[in-house]
């Protein structure tokens, strides 16, 4: 039985006197489903099972539950010689727990009055709440005076405090939270919304705040509870007093009317309010299935077992020779057997005899043997081909009669699509089942904007696409595997040199004594510094792109590093400078514009716009980067040899992946080619532009500068990272002049690319051209490890700078490091922003890491959770869980 | 009981205290449950009585009493304006989407595109179909590949598709006429409108020629049946289920007009007539002759303003001037019949060969806004829109659509007069309103599109115009896809536009599906902090 009435607790049941308004026959469905993290990206086995809680009873309430595996059947080892397949299949279900939240106001004493909210379902409830002042105009929340908030609250911001609600009393039901009223100040009315921390959900009253007037004339917006409003022509016809107002369609409500109000408040009434809420709890249990051969009757007997309480049917058919279609096995079908609709049959499991779960035995004729898969419906369309190997044909799915209605959490376009009428509606506008909608439309909102910005990338290249290539294909599912956009996931950078590596002329070398070091600090991939022969020491003018002798080193000291480097398993990216490349010769005219060694490009191969180097080819398709000629890739032959290049230094070298140079010079498009030719495991981009500021102060909202790098991130089909310049340039400002708030953008998300594709932002605080002898654009001194605390514990790819990894900080970086890989955060971790104020900035991460940065006080919320600090500084803390 | 009410929000306050009156406030708190519901619901706002639905049980007699005593008020008063459920929104493909090569250009945007229009609730898309793009080789040869690639595209999709027929050619991007008809016009410019210069609009054909075998042989007329013929049986499998809707190219830009401004430059005057190619002038001087004025018919007016000039500049278009002299009423009344027979033979040929297929057809009036607020309306006039005795000027056209069963497609609904400058006296709500009410008299439907360009406050014109219910529009294309559409300025702002359309839209789902009682709602709202998504 999936939903759970919890009402009848009537611990206010004098005041109930119309409860069987409530009582009517619903009839509920809980959609619920379960994704597992990696479910779509193999894209080789899949199974799936659907099942189906039907509840027998007259209500006819059910629950569609789906479970499914990425996991091969990998099957006919280790097990008994005629079992063909097992596996197990966690199921979760949501069950929907009913209660109510009231709000209660009530005269503790003269002048004291106390206001309560409750609420009946068990949960980690917070009041986030803040008040109006009078004279208050508009929708603005305000801090209340420091005497009305309770013990254990906390201030977000300047305008809200959050305030846990307790249990009443152990034994209880009820959890509950009073805030005592302080009349003398001119607090107006008091806002709040519930917010379950366990769900994240947000419980609002008719899509607004709650709104509880303390005087007369607050402007109701319809959100206003025990206000005294209404008709005067009605309160006639009726014997209830006037203050019982509620124009909602949903809200029931029961008040009591107290005849003697204040003097100084003589609106103010006592009065209690109830309103249902449902909340979805998440249940773990599992179905597990196994086919055997019976030698004997040459039949597939194939059983499943599962914990799912109350009566579980199954809903199945087979498949023959590898058609997608259901059809109706031959008889006998087991007991409790029917036929549904002439395509399925439907089979109730046996109850097991200790009362917990269900199993159920099917036998299936031998003869459906061969070629024949498993496999599984997602939803109503589309099925993923499963097991081809596996000899047995059974298909097992348990179903519902309103598949319409389910929730999938999976983000496929095509599924999706069937949501559609759910989507383009404000969340408070639609009232049915607005819990479930909410996962699906968030879905749907990030598709569409995925969908828009690719649309907009490509049309905004004014090169028409003629590929043929993927007229409707699957939309792709971010995926877990190796990509060159992340590496594993799991990568840390480090920038192995800065602006004076190549003063000693063995820069190679000298790195080389550092890799066992490095290793055992925990990084992952080295970045090395650009190793062709260049005009200037530093190699970013780079001219024969195939002689690698530089001033780091020979080519034979650079092969040597990168394989010392690969002993101790850290993965060399190399830095490509693919923007621009210096000239060997002179045009006629005098020009620098014509190229020697190995690519003796001609002036075809300088884009034609920066007159500076007369170059015959096509406009850049970016910016130009005027010191040295910009190279022209749109030109095919470009195209091919640095392609060519790029994979010979992969094999001559042994490069494992790219950090390109300056890739605002050039169209992503191109950069998706290079990687599509040279396969790298991970490669990132620079693409450094200007934040926006207003009259030299740096505009809170930096949503354009990190667009521009995820529209450059998207044009390379997010084949790369890129730096993440919009979260170091937003550290800079809210650590160097006090203003942390702006770590959380409006959205309470991370402010920079990070917040917006986490798994393509590399995040670093400084580099060779911002801080070393360079710095163009230092990072605030001694504020390095507020910065590192921030990066290395935040979703992205952190990167690290040599100089700091070498310096005082040492200590601390490893220990941040050490706990990064420790806690197995990532560059998908997820991140709750916890506080965001003046002073400080705190996050969790993933649940088990909780951070602070800022001079301001923060500790991690005590809970079940038992957090121990890991690492502290100077303005930082880091705590992870034990 | 429920009470829903689709419609505007003062109808939704009237009807609240209307229910306290009636049934008092012990259940007037409108409860819902499954047990006591009572359900008064009043469908769309334009409904009969038999469209409203009363469920009622056991106080049904109340309800009833409500609705009979109250409801005539309470429908006048929601008539202001009408909701916006039953528009359809439809969004345009860029005009390259098929190269003149029969490539679909930017597939990979344009399917990623689809697919979030689809997701944002999008209803369909327009198709521009050029002429010159599959006929381009020679007469009677069609390549539709392109076109059905796309067509298969949106099918998948799931979106309905609006095919627009152009038979004219367009300058940005580049699509001329047919590579065989732009040969004929080099021998014989005369099959393209020519002004008094002697330039040649090579965009379209002149109306002049409709009927004349120009083109090897056939009228112009006879090539755009088998063009249509041809689309017809192409794209029969999608006719009806994924085509809902065609419209035909009347003229320049597929617009029913002259074309006017022949240089696609923004003049500050009202154009210039049309009328100098070798088969106007022809039909000009037979006219004249036949009205018994053989001197009026060597040319079109003298004293008409350039196309730089202001409409003012000379005597023409001025009060009182030429326009308004006999001779201006017998020009302009031959000028402005050459375009109501145009339209009128382009729609009965097409109609014929599209009969019996199911699918809507419907052609483009143009706004000529500039200017409107002059007496002589010049815009208008050099257009070809004209009625002698300062009659209605578009209601011959309006009559020719009804006659043909076609629907009007009027543009600019995203303009307001705030936006126009002082000095072009121009007046785009008043005109549209005009043709509104001339297609309504004629009993003609109407759909809406915007101007090519985004303007400040146009969305909000647009649902403003939507909601006009003198006029019941019940499709609207936005025109059109491609970058500035994705940029993500204006796609967050069309994302805003369609959710103003759906909420109507969604609300009046509301009345079939069982509404559980729940008062919480979820997500952000003032004062707290949005959801956190992972």
């Amino acid at each position: 039985m999936s939903t759970v009435p919890i009402e009848s607790l009537l611990h206010h049941s004098h005041l109930r006197d119309n409860s069987k308004i409530y009582r009517g026959t619903r009839s509920f469905f809980i959609p619920c489903s379960l994704n597992l993290p990696s479910h779509f990206t193999s894209n080789k086995l899949l199974h799936s099972i659907r099942t189906s809680v039907g509840a027998s009873s007259k209500h006819r309430r059910s629950v569609a539950i789906r479970a499914s595996s990425s996991d091969t059947a990998v099957v006919e080892t280790a097990q008994s010689d005629d079992v063909i397949f097992k596996e197990n299949f966690p199921v979760q279900r949501i069950e929907k727990a009913q209660g109510k939240i009231y709000v209660r106001l009530k005269q503790v004493k003269e002048k004291n009055w106390e206001l309560s909210v409750g609420s009946s379902i068990p949960g980690k409830w917070i009041l986030h709440w803040g008040v109006s002042y009078v004279g208050d105009t508009g929708s603005e929340w305000d801090q209340p005076p420091e005497d009305m908030r309770p013990p254990g609250s906390i201030a977000i911001k300047d305008y809200a405090i959050e305030t846990p609600l307790k249990k009443l009393s152990e034994g209880d039901s009820f959890f509950e939270v009073a805030i005592n009223l302080n009349l003398e100040s001119s607090v107006a009315a008091l806002n709040f919304v519930l917010k379950d921390e366990e769900t994240g959900a947000w419980y609002q009253h008719k899509g607004r705040d709650f709104k509880v007037p303390l005087v007369d004339d607050v402007p109701d917006n319809g959100n206003l509870i025990g206000a005294k409003k209404g008709f005067g022509a009605i309160g006639q016809l009726s014997n209830i007093p006037l203050k019982q107002d509620e124009s909602s369609a949903e809200v029931k409500k029961k008040s009591k009317s107290s005849s003697d109000s204040t003097k100084e408040r003589k609106g103010l009434q006592e009065f209690y309010e109830e309103m249902p809420i449902s909340k979805r709890v998440a249940d773990d249990n599992s179905v597990s299935v196994t086919a055997r051969k019976c030698s004997e009757t040459s039949k597939n007997i194939v059983s499943i077992e599962t914990d799912l309480p109350g009566d579980v049917t199954v809903h199945w058919g087979v498949c023959k020779n590898g058609s997608k279609k259901w059809e109706i096995p031959s008889e006998p079908y087991p007991e409790d057997t029917s036929l549904f609709k002439n395509k399925a049959l439907r089979t109730r499991l046996q109850r097991k005899d200790d009362g917990n779960g269900s199993f159920g035995l099917f036998s299936l004729d031998g003869n459906l043997e061969g070629g024949e898969d498993f496999y599984v419906p997602f939803l109503t369309s589309s099925s993923s081909l499963v097991g081809t190997e596996a000899t047995e044909a059974a298909q097992l799915s348990k179903h519902t009669p309103k598949t319409d209605k389910e929730v999938s959490a999976s983000g496929f376009t095509d599924e999706i699509i069937t949501e559609i009428r759910n989507l383009a509606i404000d969340i408070h506008s639609h009232k049915n089942q607005k819990t479930n909608v909410k996962e699906v439309q968030e879905n749907i909102l990030q598709e569409i904007e995925k969908l828009a910005a690719e649309a907009y990338s490509i049309f905004r290249s004014t090169t028409p696409t003629f590929s043929e290539e993927s007229i409707l294909a699957e939309a792709e599912k971010p995926d877990i595997k190796i990509s060159s956009g992340t590496g594993s996931g799991f990568e840390i950078l480090c920038q192995g040199f800065n602006w004076e590596s190549h003063k000693s002329g063995r820069w190679y070398l000298e790195l080389q004594e550092k890799a066992d070091e490095l290793a055992s600090l925990g990084f992952t991939v080295l970045w090395l510094p650009p190793p062709t022969e260049s005009v200037s020491p530093e190699g970013y003018m780079p001219k024969d792109l195939y002689n690698l002798n530089s001033r780091y080193g020979t080519i034979d000291e650079l092969k040597d590093t990168v394989r010392k480097f690969h002993k101790v398993g850290i993965k060399v990216l190399g830095d490509a400078v693919l923007n621009h490349r210096c000239a060997h010769f002179k045009n006629q005219n005098g020009v620098w514009n014509l190229f020697g060694g190995r690519l003796n490009w001609d002036d075809r191969a300088v884009v034609a716009d920066d007159p500076h180097f007369q170059g015959r080819g096509n406009k850049s398709s970016g910016d130009n980067f005027h010191a040295a000629p910009n190279i022209d890739h749109s030109q095919d032959f470009v195209r091919k040899d640095i392609k060519e290049w790029l994979c010979w230094m992969m094999e001559e070298v042994g490069y494992d992946g790219w950090r390109l140079d300056f890739v605002r010079g050039f169209w992503g498009g191109y950069v998706k080619d290079y990687m599509d030719a040279s396969k790298p495991y991970f490669a990132v981009g620079e693409y450094w532009d200007s934040l926006s500021y207003t009259y030299g102060e740096m505009d809170y909202n930096q949503d354009a500068h990190r667009q521009r790098i995820v529209d450059w991130i998207n044009a390379t089909s997010g084949a790369t990272g890129a730096f993440d310049v919009t979260t170091k340039g937003i550290l800079h400002t809210a650590l160097q002049k006090c203003e942390y708030w702006r770590l959380s953008d409006p959205k309470g998300k991370p402010p920079g690319v990070v917040g917006w594709w986490p798994s393509r932002a590399v995040t670093f605080i400084e580099n060779h051209d911002t801080g070393s002898t360079q710095g163009h654009w230092r990072f605030p001194e001694g504020k390095e490890m507020q910065g590192y605390a921030y990066i290395l514990t935040h979703p992205g790819t952190p990167a690290v700078f040599f100089d700091h990894i070498f310096s005082d900080y040492h200590p601390e970086i490893a220990a941040l490091l050490s706990l990064r890989n420790r806690q197995k955060l990532h560059c998908r971790s997820e991140v709750n922003i916890d506080k965001s104020e003046r002073d400080v900035y705190a996050a969790i991460i993933d649940d088990k890491v909780a951070m602070k940065i800022g001079p301001g006080h923060y500790e991690p919320p005590n809970g079940s959770k038992n957090w121990s600090v890991a690492v502290e500084g100077r303005d930082y803390k880091v705590w992870e869980t034990s | 009981m429920e009470v829903s009410v689709i419609g505007n929000p003062q109808a939704r306050i009237f009807r609240a205290e209307l229910a306290y009156r009636e049934l008092g406030f012990r259940f007037g708190s409108v409860v819902i449950s499954g047990e006591s519901r009572n359900r008064v619901t009043f469908c769309n706002q334009g409904s009969k009585w038999k469209e409203i639905a009363i469920r009622c049980s056991h106080r049904s007699v109340k309800c009833e009493a409500i609705v009979s005593d109250d409801a005539p008020p309470f429908l006048n008063s929601t008539s202001k304006s009408k909701s916006l459920e039953s528009v359809k929104l439809f969004v345009g493909l860029p005009l390259d989407t098929v190269s003149d090569c029969n490539n679909v250009n930017h597939l990979k945007a344009i399917t990623a595109g689809l697919k979030a229009l689809k997701l944002l609730g999008v209803q369909g898309i327009e198709l521009p179909i050029f002429w010159g793009v599959v006929e381009k080789e020679a007469v009677g040869r069609y390549e539709w590949s392109g076109y059905l690639a796309v067509a298969e595209i949106v099918k998948k999709v799931g979106l309905k598709l609006h095919a627009s027929l152009s038979f004219h050619g367009s300058k940005h991007p580049e699509i001329g006429l047919p590579d065989w008809v732009a040969k004929i016009g080099e021998a014989e410019p005369g099959i393209y409108f020519t002004d008094r210069y002697g330039q040649q609009y090579k965009d379209c054909l002149s109306f002049a020629v409709d009927d004349v075998p120009v083109l090897h042989g056939k009228t112009p007329m006879e090539v755009y049946r088998g063009f249509c013929d041809s689309f017809k049986s192409a794209f029969s499998d999608y006719m009806g289920n994924t085509i809902t809707g065609i419209t035909l190219g009347l003229g320049p830009d597929g617009e029913l007009r002259y074309p006017s401004h022949q240089q696609d430059v923004k003049c500050s005057g009202a154009g210039e007539f049309q009328c100098y190619d070798k088969h106007m002038l022809t039909a000009l001087k037979a006219y004249a002759e036949s009205t018994g004025n053989p001197l009026w018919g060597l040319g079109g007016p003298h004293d008409a303003p350039a196309y730089d000039q202001q409409p003012n500049s000379s005597s023409f278009f001025s009060d009182g001037g030429s326009w308004e002299s006999q001779y201006g009423d017998f020009f302009l009344s031959w000028y402005s019949s050459l375009l109501t027979s145009h339209a009128d033979r382009v729609l009965s040929v097409t109609s014929s060969a599209f009969s019996g297929i199911g699918v809507p057809l419907c052609g483009k009036l143009p706004l000529l806004h500039q200017w409107h607020k002059l007496r002589s309306q010049p815009s208008e006039l050099t257009a070809g829109f004209y009625s002698s005795n300062g009659q209605d000027r578009y209601e011959a056209i309006a009559e020719i659509f009804a006659k043909n069963s076609c629907r009007v497609i009027i543009p600019g609904m995203d303009l307001s007069d705030e936006h126009q400058s002082p000095e072009s006296l121009s007046s785009p709500e008043s005109l549209l309103a005009h043709i509104k009410a001339s297609c309504k008299k004629q009993g003609v439907v109407v759909s809406g599109q915007n101007s090519s360009t985004p303007l400040p406050g146009g969305f909000e014109r647009i649902v403003e115009n939507l909601k006009d219910e003198n006029v019941g529009i019940d499709l609207f294309t936005y025109q059109r896809m491609g970058a500035l559409f994705f940029s993500p300025e204006h796609f967050h702002a069309f994302t805003v536009f369609v959710r103003n359309l759906s909420q109507f839209e969604l609300s009046s789902d509301d009345k079939a599906a069982d509404v559980e009682d729940e008062t919480v709602s979820i997500g952000s709202g003032t004062g707290a902090p949005s959801l956190q998504t992972a």
